[in-house]
C-alpha cells in the first residue's frame, strides 16, 4: 500500500525478454548492425552513468566525458604499455576513472550550480591538454590505434556479448543505487540541499559519493569502447562530447532511469542512417536539441510517462 | 623535459609583448562573453562558432574585394556586423523566449546553434583551411630587444586598451550601458519602471555576439582559420569569465591577461605542454577564488 | 535544554539579531513573537545552525551548538520546520518523511538495500500521527499548501527530534487547518514530550499553546514570561500590540 514495487513481475519480464532477443540478435544481423548495437549498449551506459548526477543528483556535470575518456585511456594504456596481465587493466581502469571523479569531485564540491560545471570543464580540459599533447605515452593528437583484445572478446560478436553482459551488470548496479537509501537521499539532495542539510545529512559527502560513482561506471564506459572500436583517441574527453551526452539524458528524459540508454540509442541510430543520406548529420541533432527544449523538456520517455500517469488519474477520477 | 636553455631577457620580453597581444583577442572575445552571461545569465556556447564566423567572413569579404589593404579594413567592419546581424535574427527569433530557463537549458541551446552552424560554415566554405595576410602596413616585423616582432601583434597590442576603454565607458557612462548592469541585477525592477527589458537584452546580446565577430576578424591574418577554431576558443573564454568574474568587464581584461601571459610562459619554458600553463593557472585561481577574482554581477 | 545567549547577527550592516536572549525548558512549549522583520525567523536558523552568529553562545543539552554544520545540530536533536514550504517537490510524501527517518537511522550510506523496504515503520507512524497517511503516495509538489506545511512539520519529526522548532506553522493556512495543527502540536508535547519551540503571528494560537513566551522586537528580546505577563506588559503593548488597552 505505503510502497510500490521497485519492479513487477510484469516489468521483470519484459526486461527478460528484452535481454533474451539481445542474446540472439547477432545471429541474425551483419557484422556492422552487431557493432552499432555495442557502440549503443556503451554509449547508453555512458549517460546513464552521467544522470546518476544529473536527472538523480541534480548536478551541473558539464563534463563527465573525461571519466569516459580516463577509463579508455587507463584500460589502452594498461594493455599496451605495460606487459601487465588484462584481466588487472579491466579493473584499473574504471578505478582510475573513479579516483578522478573522487578528486574532481573534492575540488569542485564546494560550488554550486553554474560555477561546479566551470571548474569541472577547467579541469577536464586540462586532462584533455595533457593527453593532446603527450605524444610520447598517450599518441597525442592521433591517439593509440590497433589495442590488442584477449581473443575471446577480440571479434565482433565477441566484444558484443562482453559489452551486453558488462552495461546489464552495470545497470542494475545503478538501479538498485537509485532505489537504495543513498539514492533516495541523494534525490531529496536534488530537490533540495538546504532541506537536506536539516535533516541530517552530510549533503556533501554524500554528493562527493555520487561523483564517485558516476566517475567509475563512465570509466567502465570508456572500457568498453576500446573493446569494442580498438582504439583510443582525445576526442573522447572532448568537451563536445560531454555535451552530446548531456543531449541524449535530455533526449530520453533525465528523471527516468532508462531514459538516457533510449536518448543514446535514438541519436546514435539517427546519427548512423542520416549519415547515408548527407554529411550534415550535426544541422539535424541541433535542430532536433532545439525542438527538444522547446516542446519536450522531461524528454521522449517522460513525456509518455507524463501521458501514462495522467491517463491513470483521469481513471482514478472516473472511478 | 625540455627546459629551454637558452631563455634569455630578450626572449623573455618578446615572448611577454607577443602573449599580451594575444591576450588582446582574448580579452575581445571574453567580454563579449561575459557580457552576455552577466547580464543575460546565458552561457552561451555559440559564442565560439561566432569567432569562427567572424574570421570566415573577413577572409572572404577581403578576398572578395581584392585581398588588399582597403579589402581588410572593409573585412573587419563587415564582418563583425555580419556576426552581429545573425545574432539579431536568432535572439528576435528564438532566444528571446528563453530567458527564464534555467542555465543548464540555455547552455544546451546555444549548443545547438553551435551544432547547426558547424555544418553551416562547412557547406559555405568548405572544408578546408584559409589564411588571410594582414594588410601591407602591418607585414613584416619590427626588431624588438632584437628578436623578430610582427608589426600586425604590435597593432593589436594597441587596440586592447582602446577597446577595453571603450567598453568601460560603454557600459558605465552611457544610458544603455547603466540600464544594462540594472537588469543584470534585477530584471523586474528595470521592467517595472518602464524600460523596455526586452530590447535591452537584444541590445546587449548583440554587442556581445559582434565582439566575438571582432575577435576572430582580428585574428583571421595571424593563425590558419579552421573549421575548429570555436571550440577551442570557447572554453578559454568560458574559464577567463569565471577567474575574471561574470559580467566583469575588467575581470575578463584580467583574466584575458593570466591567460595570455600564462601561455607565452609556456611557451618559452616547456613549448610542447605550453597550452597546459593556461589550465593550471585557471584551475589555481578557482581553487583558492571560486567566484572570479572581481566582483561578478550574479 | 536551550539556552540563547546574547546572540548577534548582521547582514552587511543590518542588524537582524541584536543580541537576543532565549531559554527552552525539557518538555515546555515556548513561543516567539514579533513583529514583521523582528528577526524571529533568523534565530531560528541561528539555532539550528543554518547560519552562523557573530557573537553569543548557544548551548543545547550543555553543548555549544553555535556554529555548526546543520546536519551536525540535527544530528544532535534540533529539527526545524520551516516558515516557507521546503520540501522535495519530487518525492512522494511518504518518501518526504522516509528520508528523514533513513537519516536518522544513520541509513544514508547504503548502496545496495532497496529504500522501499526500509524504515517503513517509523514512517508510517509519522504519518498517521500527522494525518497525511491516506496521501502518501501522492507527489508532495501536488499537495495543497495546507498539507505541504503539515508535511513539513511531519519531515522534521521524521528526525525523532528533542526540540522542534516550527516556524509560523500555520502560516497560508485555513481555520480548520489550522485547528488541526493546533491539536497536533498539543498532542506532540503531551504524548511524545516533544519540547517545542515555534513562532506565530495568530495571537490566539499562541496564547492557547504556548506555556512561556519571548517577544521580540527589532532584533531584541524584549521579555520572556508567562502568557498573562506578556499580556499585561506595556513595553509589549506599545511595540506590538498597538498601545496598552
Amino acid at each position: 500500500m505505503f510502497e510500490s514495487p521497485v519492479i513487477s513481475r510484469k516489468s521483470l519480464g519484459v526486461v527478460i525478454i528484452v535481454l533474451a532477443i539481445l542474446f540472439i540478435l547477432p545471429s541474425f544481423l551483419s557484422r556492422f548492425y552487431i557493432y552499432l548495437l555495442a557502440l549503443i549498449f556503451v554509449t547508453g551506459l555512458l549517460a546513464t552513468s552521467l544522470n546518476m548526477v544529473l536527472g538523480y543528483g541534480g548536478m551541473y556535470q558539464f563534463h563527465h566525458a573525461v571519466f569516459y575518456g580516463v577509463g579508455a585511456y587507463g584500460f589502452a594504456l594498461m594493455l599496451t604499455k605495460t606487459g601487465l596481465s588484462p584481466l588487472l587493466a579491466f579493473i584499473v581502469g574504471p578505478i582510475v576513472a573513479g579516483l578522478v571523479g573522487l578528486v574532481m569531485g573534492i575540488i569542485c564540491v564546494r560550488l554550486s550550480k553554474l560555477y561546479f560545471g566551470m571548474l569541472q570543464i577547467a579541469l577536464g580540459s586540462l586532462v584533455w591538454a595533457i593527453v593532446f599533447r603527450w605524444y610520447s605515452f598517450t599518441g597525442g593528437d592521433d591517439g593509440i590505434h590497433g589495442i590488442p583484445m584477449p581473443s575471446l572478446i577480440s571479434s565482433t560478436s565477441g566484444s558484443y556479448y562482453f559489452t551486453l553482459i558488462v552495461t546489464a551488470v552495470c545497470l542494475v548496479a545503478m538501479y538498485l543505487i537509485v532505489n537504495s537509501p543513498f539514492g533516495r537521499v541523494f534525490q531529496a539532495i536534488r530537490d533540495n540541499p538546504e532541506r537536506s542539510e536539516g535533516i541530517g545529512v552530510n549533503v556533501k559527502r554524500h554528493q562527493l559519493i555520487g561523483l564517485t560513482i558516476a566517475g567509475f561506471f563512465g570509466g567502465v564506459a570508456g572500457l568498453l569502447f576500446v573493446t569494442v572500436e580498438g582504439s583510443v583517441f582525445p576526442d573522447l574527453m572532448f568537451w563536445t562530447l560531454s555535451l552530446e551526452i548531456l543531449i541524449m539524458c535530455l533526449l530520453g528524459g533525465w528523471f527516468t532511469f532508462l531514459g538516457p540508454m533510449l536518448g543514446a540509442a535514438i541519436i546514435l541510430s539517427l546519427r548512423t542512417f542520416i549519415g547515408i543520406y548527407t554529411e550534415y548529420w550535426t544541422i539535424i541533432l541541433g535542430i532536433i536539441l532545439m525542438v527538444l527544449i522547446f516542446f519536450l523538456p522531461e524528454g521522449v520517455l517522460g513525456y509518455f510517462l507524463e501521458k501514462a500517469k495522467a491517463r491513470g488519474k483521469s481513471a482514478a477520477a472516473e472511478e | 623535459m625540455d627546459l629551454a636553455s637558452h631563455i634569455t631577457a630578450s626572449a623573455l620580453l618578446q615572448q611577454t609583448l607577443v602573449g599580451l597581444s594575444k591576450t588582446t583577442i582574448l580579452f575581445i572575445v571574453a567580454s563579449g562573453l561575459s557580457l552576455v552571461l552577466g547580464v543575460l545569465r546565458i552561457p552561451n556556447v555559440f559564442h565560439g562558432s561566432l569567432y569562427m564566423i567572424g574570421a570566415f567572413l573577413t577572409y572572404s569579404v577581403a578576398a572578395m574585394l581584392g585581398g588588399g589593404s582597403v579589402g581588410f579594413w572593409l573585412a573587419l567592419i563587415c564582418a563583425p556586423l555580419g556576426v552581429a546581424l545573425i545574432s539579431l535574427m536568432i535572439e528576435r527569433g528564438l532566444f528571446c523566449r528563453l530567458y527564464e530557463r534555467e542555465h543548464l537549458m540555455l547552455l544546451l541551446f546555444t549548443f545547438a546553434f553551435t551544432l547547426v552552424f558547424d555544418d553551416l560554415v562547412k557547406l559555405v566554405w568548405g572544408s578546408d583551411y584559409r589564411s588571410l595576410s594582414p594588410p601591407i602596413i602591418f607585414q613584416g616585423s619590427f626588431s624588438v630587444f632584437g628578436l623578430p616582432f610582427p608589426r600586425y601583434n604590435l597593432f593589436l597590442l594597441f587596440l586592447g586598451p582602446i577597446v577595453a576603454f571603450g567598453l568601460w565607458y560603454l557600459t558605465n557612462k552611457t544610458k544603455i550601458g547603466k540600464i544594462s548592469r540594472a537588469a543584470a541585477v534585477d530584471r523586474e525592477m528595470v521592467g517595472a519602471v518602464g524600460i523596455n527589458v526586452s530590447w535591452v537584452f537584444a541590445a546587449v546580446f548583440i554587442i556581445g555576439c559582434l565582439l566575438g565577430g571582432l575577435g576572430g576578424a582580428l585574428v583571421a591574418p595571424t593563425q590558419n582559420i579552421t573549421q575548429g577554431m570555436g571550440h577551442a576558443i570557447i572554453i578559454e573564454a568560458f574559464l577567463i569569465v569565471i577567474i575574471g568574474g561574470l559580467g566583469n568587464i575588467w575581470g575578463a581584461l584580467l583574466g584575458a591577461l593570466i591567460f595570455g601571459l600564462t601561455d607565452a610562459i609556456g611557451i618559452l619554458l616547456w613549448p610542447q605542454f605550453a597550452i597546459v600553463f593556461p589550465y593550471v593557472a585557471v584551475v589555481g585561481v578557482l581553487i583558492f577564488r571560486p567566484k572570479g577574482l572581481l566582483k561578478s554581477t550574479w | 535544554m536551550l539556552r540563547v545567549e546574547s546572540v548577534l547577527k548582521t547582514f552587511d550592516g543590518f542588524v537582524a539579531v541584536n543580541r537576543a536572549s532565549l531559554g527552552v525548558g525539557k518538555g515546555e512549549i515556548v513561543a516567539v513573537i514579533g513583529p514583521n522583520g523582528a528577526g524571529k525567523t533568523t534565530l531560528f536558523k541561528l539555532i539550528t545552525g543554518h547560519l552562523k552568529p557573530e557573537t553569543g553562545r548557544i548551548v543545547f543539552e550543555d553543548e555549544d551548538i553555535a556554529g555548526l554544520p546543520p546536519y551536525r545540530i540535527c544530528k544532535k536533536g534540533v529539527s526545524l520546520s520551516y516558515q516557507v514550504v521546503n520540501i522535495f517537490n519530487r518525492l512522494s510524501v511518504f518518501e518526504n518523511v522516509q528520508v528523514s527517518v533513513l537519516s536518522h537511522q544513520n541509513k544514508t550510506y547504503k548502496l545496495f538495500s532497496p529504500a522501499r523496504k526500509l524504515a517503513i515503520e517509523d514512517t508510517k507512524e509519522i504519518l498517521d500521527n500527522v494525518g497525511l497517511a491516506g496521501k502518501a503516495d501522492r507527489v508532495s509538489g501536488s499537495l495543497s499548501h495546507g498539507d505541504q506545511k503539515i508535511l513539513e512539520i511531519a519531515i522534521a519529526l521524521g528526525n525523532s527530534p528533542d526540540l522542534l522548532i516550527l516556524d509560523e506553522p500555520t502560516a497560508g493556512m485555513s481555520p480548520e487547518e489550522t485547528s488541526v495543527t493546533i491539536d497536533l502540536i498539543k498532542r506532540l508535547n503531551a504524548e511524545l514530550g516533544l519540547t517545542i519551540l515555534f513562532c506565530e503571528h495568530d495571537m490566539e494560537l499562541v496564547f492557547s499553546v504556548a506555556q512561556r513566551i519571548m517577544v521580540m522586537h527589532q532584533g531584541r528580546s524584549i521579555i520572556e514570561a508567562e502568557p498573562d505577563a506578556v499580556k499585561n506588559n506595556e513595553r509589549v503593548q506599545e511595540a506590538y500590540l498597538g498601545g496598552p488597552e
